[in-house]
Order: structure tokens, then C-alpha cells, then sequence
């Protein structure tokens, strides 16, 4: 593939101050190389402190580089306001990612207001049309997120990232938090959506096993490095790192 | 009776501000002493509300409305006060998922570690933390639980668990708040120690991996019931009942590569009344009008016990 990738890390380093007055530094992301295309999904496992959400804030732009180059489709990160409805993002908690005093249609589409897409009607009809997408009856747009089960709520969620056809989504544990049926609805309904829409993907999970399902590469971190980085049906045979086959071991 | 924990037709039902919800609709199990129990099931099947009945630990709101549930020939609902305590206290241990909220967060450790075993001196409390995986205990007993990881908390809640030497531990998912890759070892800290004390474990988990791994009976539980018990390696290589083939089918890690993952259409039922029929029909690839107008009882079938009608249909899939 010829094309720009959505989203682009060369030798990035990301470097935090630790508090206090020891004025020490963590390097939570060491040098890392990442691309991620146009309707691809990239995998990215490793255990809790390895630096994979600090590696996800890079990739959405909120934080800066201490060191080496992020790229979002080939050229630096530009303002906020021209990134506006270009990234999103789905968290573990689907509960703290909706206002529970809101139902759930204002939630979709507050993202579409703020980009200041179409009128309260059109927005509506989009509203209603990303239920439908995920897999919810249009009426859910009347509920609160409080009278919904888990999956439901993960669903909106997802809605509500996808409204304004975003150019890259991250999902960060997205799935972790539910049950393992429900699990695979949601692993199965992020899959059809990005065959229809196209968004690029960084999937963050210690869960190797729904990440090689999802996933058509995976890169393995380790203390802050990328430690391998393959196809994803590597994984289900014998990977090269020893970390990656202590993660393959856990799930078998 | 031999049984260490006996359950015989035992219903719990919640009192909400909506209405009667049943969570333990009829539910029939049995421990030996000396084994390992895995039971899995999705949230709302009723598991963590049978692990709490056995210490009587119910929130208020639970009433347990009939049947029966004895630990070592003891009916636990009928205990007085001091027999309550005393079946706490030297029969049962428990570790619950999130280790920092099941230790005080204002008390170091080591209080904590020496209370839970009576009052033991420091050596003793020191000897349980070291049992537990801990390397260094003294570090260990004058922290405070948020100076710990959560695999150390872990381990601190195991060796309060066991230090009175239970006869029964119950663990809810007790690995699920922690690193993938501390959970094989903290898993096998438990099951050691388990082991060392002849103590019976139950273990409440939706990981389906974990069960299989550690537990030699595996119980599946849907709808309040059990719907399936037997050997781990039968049930999961064979089972019966389509709600431990959609669980298994369900699960990602056990599809091929390019595999699709099935999961189970519709949503796990809310039950207001004992179930009149079988819970599960709605979601069943298999049901016939039978299941909805018979409510399945648990028979024998192939080495395990299962409530299904249709439960020999299910195993010729199976083998298919």
C-alpha cells in the first residue's frame, strides 16, 4: 500500500515528570516506529504500566513527543478545530463515557453539534441511523445510560465515536469491561463497521486473545518499547518475543 | 452427609424499589471436601449472590425465601448469631475480585494479616505473608494496602483467607482486577495453599480459560440454576447444554485464525418468579416447544449432570 498512513510514529519518545521535588522523569514511550492505514487495525497489548494508553494519547494528539515525530495522515498534527470529528475514542467504561443525565440521542449527537454538522433534523435522522448501525433499535435514543445493560451502553459509545465518520478511532480496553458473549457482539460489530466506514484503528487491550481476533497486526509492548510487531496470525502459532508467548500463554 | 457445602432447592430473591428480582431460582450444588469448583457464568447469572449466601453475607435487601443451603451438615440461614460467627470465622475464607477494597486502607498490613488470624504474634503473621507469595514480609506488614500492587494486595487478601486454616474458600473472580501476567501465579498461590490446608475452593469467574485450568468440577450457571456440573475436561470438551457450547463458542481464544466468533443472540433473562419454563429457551439455537412449556430438572447424561430437554441432541452436535 502506496497511500499516506492515517496515522504515523517515528522514533517517538514520550517522556513524564514524575512529582514531587526528586524531579525525576519516566519514559513511558521509548523510539517507537507505528503506522496504521486507512481501514487497518493495529493491536496494541502489553501489561498495565507497559505504556500503551500513553502510546494511544499520541496517536489522538493530546499529548506531544518529548522526542521523534507523530503524523496524522503524513503531515504533523494540525490545530484542534481542524482535527474536529477526525479522531475518536472508546473507552472501557462505557458508564463514565456517557453523561447519565442526558439520554442517549443528545449524547450521539453531541459530537455532530460541536462540528457543527447539518441542523437539529438532519442530525436527528443521523442519530437515528447510527442506531441502527450498531445494532440498537432507534427508540434507545430515548433512554438513559443508566437503564441499559453493559453491551448496550458500549454500543452507544461506539455510536457516539463514530458519528461524525471519523479517520481514526482508538479504542482503549474497549471491550474488557463486559461479559464474554456481549464481548464478542461488540468485537464482531467494531469489525463490520470498519469494513463499511474504513477508519484506521488502535486497539490498546491485555487481552491477547480478542486482540489477534480483531486485529490484523498486533505490536507487543513491553516497558515502554515495542517489543514485536507481526501479522496477527502469527499469534495464534509461536511469536518471536519472549513477552509476546508469556502473553499467548495466559490465554491457552 | 458427607458434603462439605450442600444446597437443596435454594431460592434468593432481591426486594428492589422495581419489583422482585430472583437470582437463585432452585438452586441445587454440592462440594466434597478437598475439591475444586469453577463456576462460571455471565453477570446476572446468579453466581456472586451464591458465593455471598454461603457466609451469609446477603446485602439486606436479599431474602432467602426457601430450600436449603448447609455447610458441613450446619444449615446456614437458621444459625444463631454465635454460630454464624463461629461458621465464618473457622469454616469459610474469602477473596473477592478488587483486593484494595477488601482491605482497610487506614491499617498497615500486618494488623490487618494478625487480626484475621486471631491475634497471631508477628512471626506467625509474617509466616502466613511469606505462605502468600510474599517475599518480603516485613516491607509487606508495615505498608499501608495503597503502597501494595494489586497482585501483593491479592496475596495479602489470600493469606487472611486462609489463616485460620478454612475448610472452604471462596474466591469471586479473583483475578480478574490483576495483570494478565501475575494471574497464572497468583492463581497457583491460591491453588497451592488450597492444597496445602485440604481446604475446598469455589471459584466464581466468567473466564472460562482460568476454570479450565485450575478447577478439576466445573459448574455452569445460567437463569439462578445450575445448568451444567461436571469434570472440567468433560464439560468443556463435550458439553450438553447449549448455553456452555454458545459460552464456549463465544469466548475469543478458542476460534482458528480467520474464525468468526458466535456470540449468544439476546440478553440474559431478568427472573421476577421461578422460571416455568427453561430460562435459556429464548436465546437457544436448539429450543422446541417443549422448552417453553416444561421446565427442565437436572438429570444424568454422559458423565455430568444437565438441565436441558434437548441435552442429547446438543452432545451428537458436539462430537459433530
Amino acid at each position: 500500500m502506496s497511500a499516506t498512513p492515517v496515522i504515523s510514529l517515528q522514533q517517538a519518545s514520550l517522556t513524564y515528570r514524575k512529582r514531587g521535588f526528586s524531579g525525576g522523569t519516566l519514559t513511558a514511550v521509548k523510539s517507537v516506529d507505528l503506522e496504521i492505514a486507512a481501514g487497518e487495525t493495529l493491536g496494541l497489548v502489553g501489561e498495565s504500566g507497559s505504556g500503551k494508553s500513553s502510546l494511544g494519547k499520541l496517536c489522538l494528539g493530546l499529548a506531544k513527543p518529548s522526542e521523534g515525530n507523530v503524523a496524522f495522515q503524513g503531515a504533523p498534527f494540525p490545530g484542534r478545530k481542524a482535527l474536529l470529528g477526525k479522531l475518536s475514542v472508546v473507552l472501557q467504561h462505557p458508564e463514565w463515557a456517557l453523561n447519565p443525565r442526558l439520554r442517549c440521542g443528545p449524547s450521539v449527537a453531541e459530537p455532530l453539534e460541536i462540528a457543527k454538522w447539518g441542523d437539529a433534523v438532519k442530525r436527528s435522522a443521523r442519530v437515528a441511523e447510527l442506531m441502527g448501525q450498531v445494532g440498537l433499535d432507534p427508540s434507545f435514543a430515548e433512554r438513559y445510560p443508566g437503564e441499559l445493560s453493559g453491551g448496550q451502553r458500549q454500543r452507544v459509545a461506539i455510536a457516539r465515536a463514530l458519528a461524525t465518520q471519523p479517520e481514526f478511532v482508538l479504542f482503549d480496553e474497549a471491550v474488557s469491561a463486559l461479559d464474554v458473549s456481549v464481548q464478542a457482539q461488540i468485537l464482531n460489530l467494531i469489525r463490520s463497521l470498519q469494513a463499511e466506514q474504513g477508519f484506521a484503528a488502535l486497539f490498546i487491550s491485555h487481552d491477547l486473545a480478542a486482540t489477534r481476533y480483531l486485529c490484523n497486526r498486533i505490536a507487543v509492548m513491553y516497558k515502554g518499547e515495542i517489543v514485536e510487531q507481526a501479522d496477527a496470525r502469527r499469534f495464534y502459532g509461536q511469536p518471536d518475543h519472549p513477552y509476546s508467548r508469556a502473553l499467548l500463554a495466559a490465554i491457552s | 452427609m458427607s458434603a462439605l457445602l450442600h444446597a437443596k432447592d435454594l431460592v434468593v430473591a432481591y426486594e428492589t424499589g422495581r419489583g422482585r428480582v430472583q437470582a437463585l431460582d432452585s438452586l441445587n450444588l454440592t462440594v466434597e471436601p478437598g475439591e475444586t469448583l469453577a463456576i462460571v457464568g455471565e453477570s446476572g447469572s446468579g453466581k456472586s449472590t451464591l458465593g455471598l449466601a454461603v457466609g451469609r453475607l446477603l446485602p439486606a435487601v436479599a431474602l432467602k425465601e426457601s430450600g436449603s443451603l448447609t455447610l458441613q451438615g450446619q444449615e446456614v440461614f437458621a444459625a444463631a448469631p454465635d454460630a454464624l460467627r463461629r461458621l465464618r470465622r473457622d469454616l469459610l475464607g474469602f477473596v473477592f475480585q478488587n483486593p484494595m477494597s477488601a482491605l482497610d486502607p487506614t491499617m498497615r498490613v500486618g494488623r490487618q494479616v494478625s487480626r484475621a488470624a486471631g491475634g497471631c504474634g508477628t512471626a506467625e503473621m509474617q509466616a502466613l505473608l511469606v505462605k502468600a507469595g510474599l517475599d518480603e514480609p516485613e516491607r509487606v506488614a508495615a505498608s499501608y494496602p495503597h503502597e501494595l500492587s494489586g497482585g501483593m494486595a491479592q496475596r495479602v487478601v489470600i493469606a487472611m483467607a486462609i489463616a485460620r486454616g478454612p475448610a472452604l474458600l471462596i474466591a469471586d473472580e479473583p483475578t480478574a482486577s490483576l495483570d494478565v501476567s501475575i494471574r497464572a501465579r497468583v492463581m497457583k498461590t491460591l491453588l497451592d495453599l488450597q492444597k496445602d490446608a485440604g481446604a475446598s475452593l469455589i471459584v466464581l469467574t466468567h473466564d472460562l480459560h482460568l476454570a479450565a485450568r485450575s478447577c478439576q468440577r466445573l459448574a455452569v450457571m445460567y437463569g439462578g440454576r445450575v445448568v451444567e456440573v461436571g469434570r472440567s475436561a468433560t464439560v468443556l470438551s463435550r458439553p450438553a447444554h447449549p448455553y456452555t457450547r454458545g459460552l464456549l463458542a463465544a469466548a475469543a481464544g478458542n476460534e482458528a485464525p480467520g474464525e468468526d466468533l458466535k456470540p449468544i443472540p439476546g440478553l440474559p433473562p431478568l427472573l421476577r418468579q421461578r422460571a416455568p419454563d427453561c430460562s435459556f429457551a429464548p436465546r437457544c439455537p436448539f429450543a422446541e416447544a417443549r422448552c417453553t412449556d416444561l421446565r427442565p430438572e437436572a438429570r444424568e447424561l454422559d458423565r455430568r449432570e444437565v438441565v436441558c430437554h434437548l441435552a442429547e441432541r446438543v452432545l451428537v452436535e458436539a462430537s459433530r
